[in-house]
């Protein structure tokens, strides 16, 4: 199994947490983000420093994370703007031609319904304990739900339509955990941001209270 | 080495599911009780849902912070400085 392999090596299993590694590359490709789309100019608008904050945020976290489907649909998709493209480029140098490459979809497998009717059929036997034939309706409408549920999964990872089963949670998993690391980071960032604003002897307090976040 | 493999193992399957559980925070577990996959994936998409808002939120905040940064204090002018291209 390379794909979850290669989770393993990426994400420590344990903690289900984004690496060290993964949290710098992001912060250091979202700062050029910031500095490469001109975010502290006074004649942008609202809408357009926002938006500015989104991609170098986004291109920050397909690039810390490195070539996976959901992080080449993300560059993908916000190069299909021209006006994105350029920056794009000069955030991301040479690993633009890297994470533009089209990936592979061939990973539509005819297996798909069969493991998610089977890992149903899992769950329930162990709910039931028996296989009880009046669970027909039951698992019918699980089945209606199970496949109307994967289809709102599908839209909401990058690059998520072309993929089925097994690889759609892969790459659920994997999306997921970089988007919480991604959350977090951008919290850290606002706090340092909020801190400096301040001034010195506040920022001593705030550090103290961001600590004991850090515990928990 | 890359045979095509026509089966996945239902620990493969069992693996995939309890990790997608673990994925989720303790307040959403709860919702789940002994997983069931399509409130498993109900309670993914939903916590995948939250976090996109979140991001947005902090690009908000973070425009607004950022948009504000006219303090003389000597981080803010360390903060403006690394934003300047």
């Amino acid at each position: 199994m390379p794909r979850l392999l290669s989770l393993y090596l990426a994400f420590p299993i344990t903690t289900m947490q984004a690496s060290n590694t993964f949290k710098q590359a992001f912060l250091k490709r979202m700062l050029l983000g910031l500095q490469l789309a001109g975010v502290s100019s006074k004649c942008m608008t609202i809408q357009e420093r926002k938006s500015a904050i989104k991609l170098s945020a986004d291109v920050a976290m397909a690039c810390a994370r490195g070539s996976t489907n959901w992080s080449r649909a993300i560059v993908t998709d916000l190069s299909k703007q021209e006006k994105n493209k350029v920056l794009l480029r000069s955030i991301l140098g040479k690993d633009f031609e890297r994470l533009i490459k089209p990936c592979h979809h061939t990973w539509k497998i005819p297996r798909s319904k069969k493991i998610l009717k089977r890992s149903f059929r899992e769950c329930s036997r162990r709910r039931k304990g028996l296989r009880a034939p009046h669970g027909l309706a039951t698992s019918v409408l699980a089945r209606v739900l199970v496949k109307k549920r994967t289809q709102v999964l599908k839209r909401l990872i990058p690059g998520g339509e072309y993929l089925d089963g097994s690889y759609l949670l892969d790459e659920t998993l994997d999306y997921a955990i970089s988007l919480r690391a991604q959350v977090d980071l951008m919290q850290r960032l606002s706090k340092a941001f909020e801190a400096s604003k301040l001034g010195s002897h506040n920022v001593c307090t705030l550090q103290a209270r961001g600590d004991s976040y850090a515990d928990k | 080495m890359s045979s095509r493999r026509n089966r996945i193992s239902d620990e493969e399957i069992n693996e995939l599911i309890s990790k997608l559980q673990s994925l989720l925070p303790e307040s959403r577990r709860r919702n789940i009780g002994r997983a069931s996959a399509s409130k498993l994936l109900k309670e993914t998409c939903s916590y995948i849902k939250s976090l996109h808002r979140e991001v947005d939120d902090l690009s908000d905040r973070l425009s607004d912070l950022i948009a504000t940064m006219d303090s003389n204090s000597p981080q803010a002018e360390i903060i403006r400085s690394l934003l300047r291209s």
